[in-house]
């Protein structure tokens, strides 16, 4: 079963984040950092702490040396022997810093790339698994966009905030050790403007913050918005409004235009005010060291590495800062993509599910409700049999529930109430996957994926071949124009088949189908834009899919169904006739007034609709 | 060179005070910070070396106004730098979608939505950011690298060399690594959509794939493109995190490297001073990073210029359409309708500018006052591009196209529109709630107008159940309501602004064909005498109308009403023995038999 083993897999994959353990709650934080060093990861995660650990003895070790060279040149009796030597350690101490972070930031970038890419493909196989409902709920276009900005966000969080963060954390506690150990006054006067940095970062990031949050915000509006009359520029040029787009775009570009200054305006005022702190932090060192070397405290090296480190103190403290603002917004970005995570299907295999075996393909509906939202019925007492090798025809207004009747066959949604039996198997007892497999659909919106032709042909059956492929088109009437297209059955289709036809779209899907071969098939008749003749070809080649299958087809026309051996009529989910067509016609019911209604009065022989209760919505 | 981007930056002109004033503080900011690093040799050398604690506490206090000097300096600049790159992406948003919304038909055709989004969005960005860092550092780094060597030079010519390798080590560093992360980030961000392409594609077409049970195959493909981006993402994310230490490693390398020198010289006294010394450390610790700033900043500003040609482009774009001058408008009122094509030919235009193969080949018609008319047709056989000459979407490449006798050409497009009504296929609705989308075409409406125009297009019930009724809210692009529904809205728009020739192109095609029946019947009580014109497929959408128009390749081949046409047209009957025939008969049989 494809769904448990993805489900398994990315449990064990991910132990350390303890996807198996969902009682353990771990703060989105923490689960997040699973991803990263968690699991096989954490020997990497030490290895890169300590590879760090060792660059900041370097770069700690640096002040201190270059003081001692200062306290060489600057006092009585200083050789060039002993300058020489702290200049060699000094490049030492320089070379290690920098090769340590060097192998430090690689370790931690792989980390984090890794992070990423073990929480998106988890959180896409979560998402394989999901039923139905869960994408009618979410529409693909928000729900790709959010997914893709969450991990946009965690991204950051990962390649920039753990590495740095724990970078700027070793170093301020590094440095603070060695500057208490040298002097601790000087530590403490070095130290005064910290609280000042700290308390202008908060206020920085407490304003900048929340606005770029907005701007974030504003921004995904104003382009929604954009998108949104772009695409109805039609509407708004023949409707001659381009003023009001104009005016309530200009408002929102205005929002954005507030927004972003705020945002920005703060953000950039840390620039000032660490550049301003830092050269405070070091007049206090310089002048108050000048003071204890009068005074015969320390020396003058002493100070001039107390001017270093306070140098190197300042970046990281302010980085602090600004990271746990990042670390917090990931874990908002985090949490959603979490929520998908740990959604689960709706629609499960029984435990005691068994493999659909087919028997000639007999279907028995009985006594079927079926509703999407709780409360509001779309199918009622649907009860009817349909015999093996049967084509059934299925007709009634829009929305009287035809796609519905789909959705439930093959499970796609479970019903509310009674009992399905295909071949005298209970539906719900069966695995879906040995369901589906079975059960061929042809969809209305002639979904095709970007890949070659053959690569969307083989889509429906992995172990088909190329002649497989070629036999299908040419059943389908595909062939011919497959043949024409630049490179043929290796042509590449654009985004959803954009390069083809509607005609041709719907004819490589019925391919498609073909290619897997299913022992039952369900039909929803396009209400594509075709002219006759490839509406015929369409037609000849469904005719040739269904060719002794049992099968469903879905009419907009009805036309398409006439030869049905029998037609379905639905009117506001309930099945009100259900009888070859001739016999339906001659009952003047529901569905001959259906059929007449096209004619608009215009019959042959002049026969009228009778008046009946369309039920449309 | 950065030619689009000056362009854009030439709106600075119209604020020349705040251009100079930041210009002036970013200066003053240089100073400053120079002055100050001036001020350490003093303070080393009175205070610490020669134990003046006077001299160091009064030179302490300069350092202190001078640090103070040069923060506000800066905040005043950024204020600046930030008011210039926020107004300059609010002045190409709001001028180039007011130009959008000055486009023809035509000029959608040569530039795709996707398009203009990047230059509207992205572009923007980009060059919002090109902005801010040429005010902020347009004129700070240089002046920085150059203040700063002059100091050098001035106070310790000996040790201008040192100078010299660290600026050519921090470029050469620079240059090794940024144009690196560039590539790489371009690398990632290319297959970073093509995953959230992936994405995309899979929600999209969920169902087929658990139709074919193909979840796993999908899962392979999402990993195999996910572990695709790694590669450069991580060539960006080591080199980016690595650029502080680098800096930060190089920085305390070129003090070393000065301590060496200078100490030499100062340990065989050469006459410099530990304090010169000191200051020369503070000179370099300076330089870096304004440096290494420029090396980053430069490719922004390259990028800046290239997205700033792009948005160009976008507003350079003229309007195919224009009102002819002195056109004169015309009262709705007394519009009657009487539509006439003399021999009309229409060719779309390609982006070069050349003429595709023509759409419409001398077409002649006459469409009476008050006339219901179908234009039936496959895809491509010319009826959209026929319907849309009439609003005047796009004009005519031959002949010409009068309303009541007047050339559409010589009718303002605004009046045109308000007299032509058109209710597309596409049936695209806007975020707010259904009285917006209704009265889209005609705010001013009363409400009565709205509904009729309701209960003629069959929207009336579905509407009154919503639970907020008129005031539901309508999703963007009307996505949550159905096909059907949106197109019967669509038409409910279109007739809410009371046209005089209402057009409906393929506006029916999701109704199943009773609905259809219902709001073709309901229209013309609702209408009052004007012109209709239906444009479909199907030919139950136009069996009942006065006049017929069956196109083929851009040409009338057949026209009458339904009888004549079956009659006359082969292609017509082929059309309508494969949509319609045959079904009535046989029940008809039955009925006789039984």
């Amino acid at each position: 079963m494809t769904i448990a083993v993805a489900n398994k897999t990315s449990g064990k994959k991910h132990a350390g984040a303890s996807i198996d353990q969902p009682d353990q709650a771990p703060s989105t934080l923490n689960r997040l950092l699973g991803y990263m060093i968690g699991g096989d990861q954490r020997s990497r995660f030490i290895l890169g702490v300590i590879t760090r650990v060792v660059a900041l003895l370097g770069l700690t070790a640096l002040p201190f040396i270059t003081g001692q060279a200062m306290n060489v040149i600057s006092e009585p009796g200083g050789s060039l022997d002993q300058l020489y030597r702290w200049v060699l350690y000094g490049f030492i101490a320089g070379v290690i810093y920098l090769l340590f972070s060097f192998f430090s930031d690689r370790l931690f970038a792989r980390m984090a790339t890794h992070g990423l890419l073990q929480l998106q493909t988890t959180l896409f196989s979560n998402l394989q698994t999901l039923s139905m409902g869960f994408f009618f709920k979410n529409p693909p276009g928000e729900l790709s966009s959010n997914i893709t900005n969450d991990a946009e966000v965690v991204s950051l969080f990962y390649t920039s905030a753990v590495g740095q963060l724990i970078r700027a954390v070793l170093q301020v506690i590094m440095i603070l050790i060695v500057m208490l150990v040298i002097n601790w006054k000087l530590t403490i006067v070095a130290l005064i403007t910290v609280p000042f940095l700290l308390l202008a970062i908060y206020v920085i990031t407490n304003i900048a913050s929340p606005a770029f949050a907005k701007l974030q915000e504003n921004l995904g509006e104003i382009s929604a918005f954009q998108e949104e009359t772009l695409a109805g520029r039609k509407v708004i040029i023949s409707k001659r409004r381009q003023e009001w787009a104009r005016e309530a775009h200009e408002g929102q570009a205005a929002d954005v235009y507030r927004v972003g200054r705020r945002a920005f305006f703060a953000s950039l005022m840390q620039f000032p005010l660490t550049q301003t702190l830092a050269i405070f932090q070091n007049v206090f060192v310089l002048v108050a060291g000048t003071f204890m070397v009068i005074g015969g405290e320390t020396t003058l090296g002493v100070v001039m590495s107390f001017s270093g480190y306070a140098a190197i103190l300042a970046s990281p403290l302010a980085q602090i800062a600004t990271l746990i603002t990042n670390a917090l917004n990931a874990a908002a970005g985090g949490e959603r993509v979490f929520k998908i995570i740990d959604e689960r299907p709706t629609i499960k295999d029984a435990p005691d599910a068994v493999e659909y075996e087919f028997k000639g393909g007999e279907i028995k509906c009985i006594d079927v409700d079926f509703s999407y939202v709780p409360g509001r019925k779309i199918l009622r007492h649907n009860t009817f049999d349909v015999q093996p090798g049967e084509k059934i025809g299925i007709c009634g207004p829009t929305g009287a529930g035809k796609s519905t009747l789909i959705n439930i066959l093959t499970r796609y949604y479970e019903i509310d109430s009674g009992t399905i039996l295909i071949d005298g198997q209970n539906l719900q007892k069966l695995t879906q996957e040995s369901l589906r497999k079975q059960i061929g659909v042809v969809l209305q919106e002639a979904f095709l994926f970007t890949d070659t032709v053959m690569n969307n042909l083989k889509y429906a059956n992995a172990d088909a071949t190329d002649e497989d492929c070629i036999e299908a088109a040419k059943k389908a009437n595909a062939h011919d124009f497959i043949l024409e297209l630049p490179q043929g059955y290796d042509t590449l289709l654009t985004e959803r088949g954009a390069n083809l036809s509607q005609g041709q779209r719907q004819m490589i899907t019925i391919a498609r189908a073909m290619v897997a071969d299913p022992r039952m098939l369900i039909l929803d008749e396009a209400t594509s834009n075709v002219d006759t003749r490839t509406e015929k070809l369409i037609q000849d080649g469904m005719r040739n899919l269904m060719e002794g299958k049992t099968s469903f087809s879905i009419a907009h026309r009805l036309a398409t169904i006439r030869d049905s051996a029998k037609i379905m009529v639905l009117n506001g989910g309930e099945i009100v006739e259900y009888a070859p067509h001739a016999e339906l016609m001659a009952n003047q019911g529901f569905y001959y007034a259906l059929y007449m209604s096209q004619f608009k009065g215009k019959a042959p022989g002049g026969a009228q609709a009778a008046d009946v209760d369309f039920i449309s919505t | 060179m950065v030619k689009s981007f000056r362009r854009i930056f030439g709106l600075v002109r119209l604020h020349r005070f705040r251009f100079f004033l930041s210009q002036f503080m970013m200066f003053i900011a240089a100073l400053a910070t120079v002055g100050y690093a001036t001020l350490i040799a003093p303070l080393v050398n009175q205070g610490m070396v020669e134990g003046n604690a006077e001299a160091a506490l009064r030179i302490g206090i300069w350092m202190l106004l001078l640090g103070l000097v040069m923060g506000i300096c800066m905040a005043i600049a950024a204020s600046q730098a930030v008011f210039f790159s926020q107004g300059a992406g609010y002045v190409v948003r709001s001028f180039l979608y007011e130009k959008i919304q000055a486009y023809s038909f035509e000029n959608f055709d040569h530039l795709s939505t996707g398009n203009l989004m990047v230059r509207l969005n992205a572009d923007a960005v980009n060059v919002q950011n090109a902005t801010q860092y040429a005010i902020m550092l347009g004129s700070y780094a240089p002046f920085m690298l150059l203040a700063t060597i002059i100091l050098a030079v001035i106070n310790t010519p000996a040790l201008v060399w040192v100078l010299g390798v660290v600026v050519v080590a921090v470029l050469l560093l620079m240059w090794s690594l940024i144009p690196a992360v560039d590539r790489a980030y371009k690398e990632r961000q290319e297959r970073l959509d093509d995953l959230n392409q992936t994405l995309q594609e899979n929600l999209t077409g969920i169902s087929v794939v658990k139709a074919f049970v193909r979840e796993d195959y999908e899962i392979e493909k999402f990993n195999q493109r996910a572990e695709a981006i790694r590669v450069p993402a991580l060539a960006a994310a080591w080199r980016v995190a690595f650029l502080s230490p680098l800096l930060t490693g190089v920085g305390q390398m070129a003090i070393i490297l000065t301590i060496g020198v200078g100490g030499t010289q100062v340990l065989s006294g050469t006459g410099l001073t530990v304090g010169e010394v000191s200051a020369f450390t503070s000179y370099m610790s300076l330089i870096i990073a304004p440096l290494a700033l420029m090396a980053i900043v430069i490719p922004l500003i390259l990028r800046g210029d290239v997205s700033a040609s792009r948005i160009l482009e976008a507003y350079d774009a003229e309007p195919v359409i224009v009102d002819k001058e002195g056109a004169l408008t015309l009262d709705p009122e007394n519009i009657k309708g009487h539509i006439t094509f003399e021999n009309v030919s229409f060719a779309f235009r390609r982006t070069d500018g050349k003429l595709d193969p023509p759409a419409l080949k001398n077409i002649n018609l006459t469409i009476e006052p008050g006339q219901k008319v179908g234009f039936l047709g496959a895809t491509g056989a010319g009826k959209s591009a026929l319907i849309n000459l009439i609003p005047r979407f796009y004009d005519v490449t031959e002949g010409r196209i009068t309303i009541d006798g007047i050339d559409v050409r010589d009718i303002p497009q605004d009046n045109l529109r308000q007299i032509v009504g058109i209710a597309l296929q596409e049936a695209v609705l806007f975020q707010g709630d259904m009285r917006f989308n209704l009265k889209f075409g005609n705010p001013e409406v009363e409400d009565r107008v709205m509904f009729e125009a309701a209960k003629a297009s069959d929207s009336y019930g579905f509407i009154d159940n919503l639970p907020e009724k008129w005031e539901a809210p309508v999703a963007r692009r009307g996505y949550n309501f159905s096909g059907g529904q949106r197109q019967r809205l669509s038409i409910n728009r279109a007739l809410t602004t009371e046209p005089k020739i209402i057009v409906l192109d393929d506006s029916t095609s999701a109704l199943d064909a009773s609905t259809e029946g219902r709001v073709q019947e309901a229209i013309p009580g609702f209408m009052h005498g004007a012109t209709t014109i239906y444009v479909a497929q199907r030919i139950s959408a136009v069996i009942d109308l006065d006049h017929i128009y069956l196109l083929e390749n851009g040409k009338i081949i057949a026209q009458g009403n339904h009888e004549e046409l079956l009659q006359s047209s082969p292609l017509y009957q082929e059309i309508y023995e494969s949509q319609l025939g045959g079904g009535v008969t046989a029940g008809l049989d039955l009925e006789g038999v039984s």
